[in-house]
């Protein structure tokens, strides 16, 4: 029985899923085995034919799990301190995010992981409710499916830095979106005192930021860590503002 | 002023106006819904390899990394999306990602590393080894997020031997003051730990920097270092428990994370305390690890962070034989975790109790409220689960409560959550036999709302499981089925309900009120469950002859039908019934019959022929007809003989091993059916059997003497790894005994020829007749030798032992060659002792009704005996019967109950058919007799020979 599974004693996450509102993949990587069954017998450096058939069953493997935990999480929106918990084919799978659009609660994206049966729901938990802290920073608060996509490379970059190899490297939301945006972590100590956007080197350029175009607009730009996504809503708010005044 | 002020206001509009024009272009990337575009939709995978080619440009790396960072991330998207790049693709990709080495921009680097790791599978390894100068370089800087990320893309790729040329900056790096660089060396050393043994030997080395990290102020180097030292330490007993021990009592552990992995630690160290022995019982007042380990849990429920105290709950609820005082203090922690607004502590903390409530529910039933409050939870898996639970731990009264409040519930919520309450609600009728007409009442409300095939079926295999364990229950079930077939659309269900009316319906009290049900689906269904009708009828008929003549009737209708199916059916069950009805009339019982007097019963007289037509099943089941007919086909002299082929005739096919089916709890209610569905289909892919006997019949000379009648399984008669490999399986025949003896040949310099293996016993049934020798065996083959031992047929079987010598021709080879260099000479080789039973002679067949068949043979044969067994345990007395007597045990009986052991005398009932085609029976009792006394066994035999009986008897030791 499934749920009788110990803890597993070296903890790893089968999966970390970026998914949208219908459950499409935005981002997302399996670790280890989960999901891979099919392949297991392609051997390395067999022809292209052959890996691109393995590929493939890989990808409809992936694809009709991530339906199955779709039709079980699709309509359920967590809080983004508070994970939902569902069982997806004998796994645990915590997500956090998912509200639908104009409901307030940052955007419809949700952060879902996947663990063994036996793992601690709270431990999963835990992690998601990290990750969607530094998506939801990275991201200016909006996690929609249009934010996530245009800043895909900074999605990639969290899920890395987040887990390396299905072993988890950090949970704090506040660190690894300091650690995304290339910011060179300074006290670990203090780390959690550090707030989001102040926080950055004025020395240090952030390379994530936007640069072309929106100085000409003349707006003062906050510190200098801004993503894109960030930027152009305070562009937008600025802009918003001024009409108002007239 | 006031023109000025337009003015101005006219400027700032206009400027406004012009800045929304740029901006919207600037903004096309991340505009409204509808003119969205966005850098990753609709990547064109050929497209984006071209893009790549600029990584080559040393200007285009140096003036636009940003640039070359959107190409990789658009590599990874496509990766991402399944439009995986091939091998050729991905090493083409992979140089020019190389090149990107030259530029200093810290983004476009860290985009490297994250492409090579991406990369590093699909790469060929020889490729991937180039970037290790540029990553040494990049680990040995001094930004601390280079040296961390640089370490992480090394450890993917360094094979041990590389890895031993960087350990000085590895072991550096897992103290460094950097927490990112430390966290990062430590998880790079835990995969290169699991990677291989060379590399875990390396890893191995670090033991004492890994310690020093554990005691780092950052908490996921804690962690890390935990998880490290664990991997390094887990075959060192005494050393992790040390390492536990000092953890837990020195309380350094900050991290929730590292405390959560010390809980664990602890837990799988309490656990191998019970299951090596040390530990039975409290655990408080266990060895010294098991009552600081049990402090430690304890302690931890009180942790500040809920992770580590519902790990710690977790944990205590999970050790073996934990006595329920210990058990107490996590469920009450449980219980406050059942009201907490997290859903993923309450997920978790039902999930717990609903395992703890399997084995002590009465400790859970204080939870009661709370898990009732949860039944209305918003998340499914949680309410699923909390009715489960409260079904386990209910009591007998506040069943119609509960049921009332899961009807409410049950209608919102998907099959696959239906199904496991049904399955719970099949269980709880077990435990209450009395709430029987409440529960099956349920259920069959169920079978009338809405619901896919599987949710259906499981309701349907409910109701029919508990019409065989509560017999109560058939005749109000059988009403309820029928209705639903009334208005069922599964065509499978409908057939496999009729076909069971048509097993139990005429033995209940008025057969005929099922007989409208069944004729409507003659009239109104698909062919598949019209021949089922019709079939069920003529059961009817031919079990109650007092309905004959009217379901007749009704027969004669469907002699037109258009399926042949259902047209064959009905013209043979026409025909055998007016056979009967002529042969005998049915006499209704007289309108002023004495109402005192027994009434006739209503069932077919004996010869009736309809009754033997219609109701008669095969005398074996269709898998065991197919599998003798193989069987007998196989055996070369069957073929040729010119006696008639008979049931009786067919060659005796023992049973199949069946391995043990995990009994479904139905608790997992993730668990997908789909899943379940693989893992049953692979189960009963059916096994070719290959007939042990083949190779007998292979022989001429062996396969004269006539069909085998069962063979054995193979034994050992030497060590496995002995230079020569002997088995033996014993191929019994009604009046030989054939050896046969698959030898193996271990020796490269060697080949064997001519090899025998000489038997010598001292016994008065059995003589040695002939053998057959295996004339050559060269290094690696395995073959066969072959022993005939002749039954003296007087004397009768007494159990034997034979000592077995292998004898044969050395020949030396030259192993490269392959070639014979000299002369063979003669070798003996003394083997094991092999023995002969009582039991070889006996085939494990099992007959489909014991009890029936037990009343058949009757007690002219029979033979009692009383033994006293060594036994400690009455599983293993059980264990040992089956095995002496070599029988099937049927209906069930070879298993004690869990939770029955030693507390009841077990009734074992087993079945057998001894050489010569005797049908033999044993029913045998096996009683402890509490602690150390054994065990005491009763036994009697019977069959249709008295010596078969008497011989069986005595196979007891």
């Amino acid at each position: 029985m499934a749920s009788n599974a110990l803890p597993p004693l070296l903890p790893k996450v089968d999966a970390i899923l970026v998914l949208d509102g219908d459950g499409n993949r935005l981002a997302g990587k399996y670790y280890g085995d989960f999901m891979k069954t099919p392949s297991a017998a392609a051997t390395e450096g067999a022809d292209a034919a052959d890996n691109a058939a393995a590929a493939q069953s890989v990808e409809q493997l992936r694809s009709s799990f991530e339906r199955q935990l779709q039709s079980k999480i699709g309509g359920i929106a967590a809080k983004p301190d508070a994970a939902e918990v569902v069982t997806v084919l004998g796994k645990t799978a915590v997500f956090c995010g998912g509200s639908p659009a104009g409901q307030g609660g940052g955007g419809d994206v949700r952060v879902v992981h996947v663990g063994p049966a036996g793992e601690s729901e709270l431990v999963l938990a835990h992690l998601a409710e990290g990750m969607y802290e530094a998506l939801s920073n990275l991201m200016g608060g909006t996690t929609d499916r249009a934010m996530v996509l245009d800043n895909l490379e900074l999605v990639f970059l969290l899920i890395d830095e987040h887990c390396d190899g299905g072993i988890i490297l950090e949970t704090d939301g506040q660190k690894l979106a300091g650690s995304v945006l290339l910011r060179d972590e300074q006290e670990p100590t203090m780390g959690h005192g550090m707030e989001g956007q102040g926080g950055g080197m004025p020395g240090q350029a952030p390379p994530m930021q936007s640069s072309g175009g929106m100085g000409g607009l003349g707006m003062g730009m906050g510190g200098g860590d801004m993503t894109i996504g960030q930027a152009l809503m305070q562009a937008r708010n600025q802009i918003m503002a001024n009409l108002n005044q007239t | 002023m006031a023109e000025g002020d337009g003015l101005t206001m006219n400027n700032l509009l206009s400027e406004v106006q012009g800045a929304l024009d740029k901006f919207k272009l600037e903004d096309e990337g991340t505009g409204g819904p509808g003119d969205y575009y966005s850098p990753y939709a609709n990547l064109e995978k050929a497209a984006v390899l071209q893009e790549a080619r600029c990584f080559h440009d040393p200007t285009a790396v140096r003036e636009s990394p940003r640039k070359c960072c959107t190409v990789i991330a658009q590599l990874l998207h496509l990766t991402n999306t399944g439009q995986y790049m091939n091998s050729a693709e991905a090493t083409e990709v992979f140089f020019g990602v190389t090149k990107l080495f030259m530029s200093d921009d810290a983004s476009l680097r860290r985009m490297v590393y994250l492409f090579i790791k991406e990369v590093a599978e699909t790469c060929d390894p020889d490729d991937v080894i180039i970037v290790t100068s540029s990553l040494t370089k990049d680990m040995t800087c001094d930004v601390d997020l280079y040296r961390a990320n640089a370490l992480r893309v090394l450890a993917r790729i360094v094979d041990a031997a590389m890895l031993g040329a960087i350990e000085r900056y590895v072991k550096q790096a897992l103290v460094d003051s950097s927490g990112q660089v430390s966290s990062a060396a430590l998880v790079s050393a835990t995969h290169l730990f699991e990677r291989n043994e060379e590399s875990a030997a390396i890893v191995k080395r670090w033991i004492s920097e890994t310690t020093e990290a554990t005691s780092s102020p950052n908490e996921m180097v804690q962690f890390h270092a935990m998880q490290l030292l664990y991997q390094i330490k887990k075959h060192d007993r005494l050393g992790m428990q040390k390492l536990v021990t000092q953890f837990s009592q020195r309380n350094t552990l900050r991290s929730p994370l590292a405390l959560v992995l010390l809980v664990r630690y602890t837990t799988k160290l309490l656990t191998d305390e019970v299951a090596e022995g040390r530990q039975s019982g409290s655990f408080q007042n266990g060895t010294n690890f098991s009552r600081a380990g049990y402090a430690f849990l304890e302690a931890s429920l009180r942790h500040k962070s809920e992770m580590v105290v519902y790990e710690a709950a977790k944990s205590i609820c999970s050790l073996p034989g934990i006595e329920p005082q210990e058990l107490s203090p996590a469920v009450n922690v449980l219980q406050i975790f059942l009201s907490s607004p997290k859903p993923a502590v309450r997920f978790a903390a039902i999930k717990t109790v609903s395992q703890v409530a399997v084995n002590h529910p009465r400790m859970v039933s204080k939870c009661n409220e709370d898990l009732e409050a949860l039944i209305a939870d918003a998340n499914r898996s949680i309410a699923t689960l909390a009715i489960t639970t409260l079904l386990k731990t209910g009591s007998e009264n506040s069943v119609d409560r509960l049921l009332k409040q899961i009807s409410v519930f049950l209608s919102e919520i998907p099959d696959e959550y239906k199904v496991t309450i049904v399955k719970s609600i099949q269980r709880l009728c077990l435990t209450y036999p009395a709430k029987h007409r409440v529960l099956v009442g349920f259920l069959s409300n169920f079978l009338r709302e809405e619901g896919g095939f599987d949710f259906k079926r499981s309701i349907v295999n409910s109701i029919v499981s508990l019409m065989k364990q509560v017999p109560e229950t058939t005749e109000g079930s059988l009403l309820h089925l029928c209705e639903f077939i009334e208005d069922c659309e599964f065509t499978m269900l409908s057939t496999q309900i009729l076909h069971l009316l048509g097993e139990l319906g005429p033995s209940t009290s008025a057969p005929a009120r099922y007989i409208r049900f069944i004729y409507n689906r003659v009239i109104l269904e698909n062919s598949a469950v019209r021949a089922a009708a019709v079939g069920a009828l003529s059961k009817f008929a031919a079990r109650c002859p007092s309905l004959r003549s009217s379901i007749l009737t009704l027969l004669k209708r469907s002699l037109g039908d258009e399926d042949d199916e259902t047209r064959d059916r009905a013209s043979v069950a026409v025909s055998v019934l007016k056979d009967a009805m002529e042969e005998f009339p049915y006499l209704a019982p007289a309108e002023d019959a004495d109402p005192d007097e027994e009434p006739v019963p209503d069932e077919p007289q004996a010869g009736d022929p309809a009754a033997f037509v219609l109701l008669q099943g095969l005398p074996m089941s269709f898998d065991r007809l197919e599998r003798s007919i193989r069987a007998y086909v196989k055996a070369p002299a069957a073929m040729d003989s010119p006696e008639q082929l008979t049931l009786s005739t067919l060659p005796i096919v023992e049973e199949y091993e069946e391995p043990e089916s995990a009994v479904d709890e139905g608790d997992d209610i993730g668990a997908d059916p789909a899943l379940a569905a693989a893992v049953s289909g692979k189960e009963k892919e059916k096994k070719e059997v290959i007939d042990p006997a083949a190779a007998v019949y292979a022989i001429p000379e062996l396969a004269a003497l006539g069909r085998v009648f069962r063979s054995s399984p193979p034994t050992a008669l030497s060590e496995e790894e002995a230079e020569y490999v002997v088995t033996c399986v014993k191929h019994v025949l009604p009046e030989h005994i054939i050896l046969q003896f698959p030898i193996q040949n271990t020796l490269e310099d060697q080949r064997l020829v001519n090899c025998t293996v000489t038997v010598e016993g001292d016994s008065e049934c059995f003589e040695v007749a002939g053998e057959v020798a295996a004339e050559s065996i060269k290094y690696g083959e395995t073959v066969n030798a072959f022993t005939v031992i002749s039954r003296i047929p007087d004397a009768p079987l007494s159990p034997c032992n034979f000592e077995c010598v292998l004898n044969f021709g050395v020949v030396q080879v030259d192993p490269k060659s392959g070639e014979d260099e000299s002369d063979p000479f003669e070798e003996e080789y003394p083997l094991e002792e092999l023995e002969i039973a009582t039991s070889d002679f006996m085939a494990k067949v099992s007959v489909p009704d014991f009890r029936s068949s037990w009343e058949m043979v009757g007690n002219a044969n029979e033979v009692l005996e009383k033994f006293a067994l060594q036994f400690k345990k009455q599983e293993d007395a059980v264990a040992a019967v089956i095995d002496f007597l070599g029988m099937q045990p049927c209906d069930g009986t070879g298993h004690i109950k869990p939770g029955e052991g030693g507390k009841k005398p077990h009734m074992l009932h087993l079945s057998g058919v001894f050489v010569g085609g005797t049908n033999v029976l044993a029913r045998a009792q096996v009683a402890a007799q509490g602690d150390a006394s054994g065990v005491l066994l009763k036994i009697a035999v019977r069959s249709d020979d008295p010596d078969v009986s008497r011989m069986v008897a005595d196979c007891i030791r």
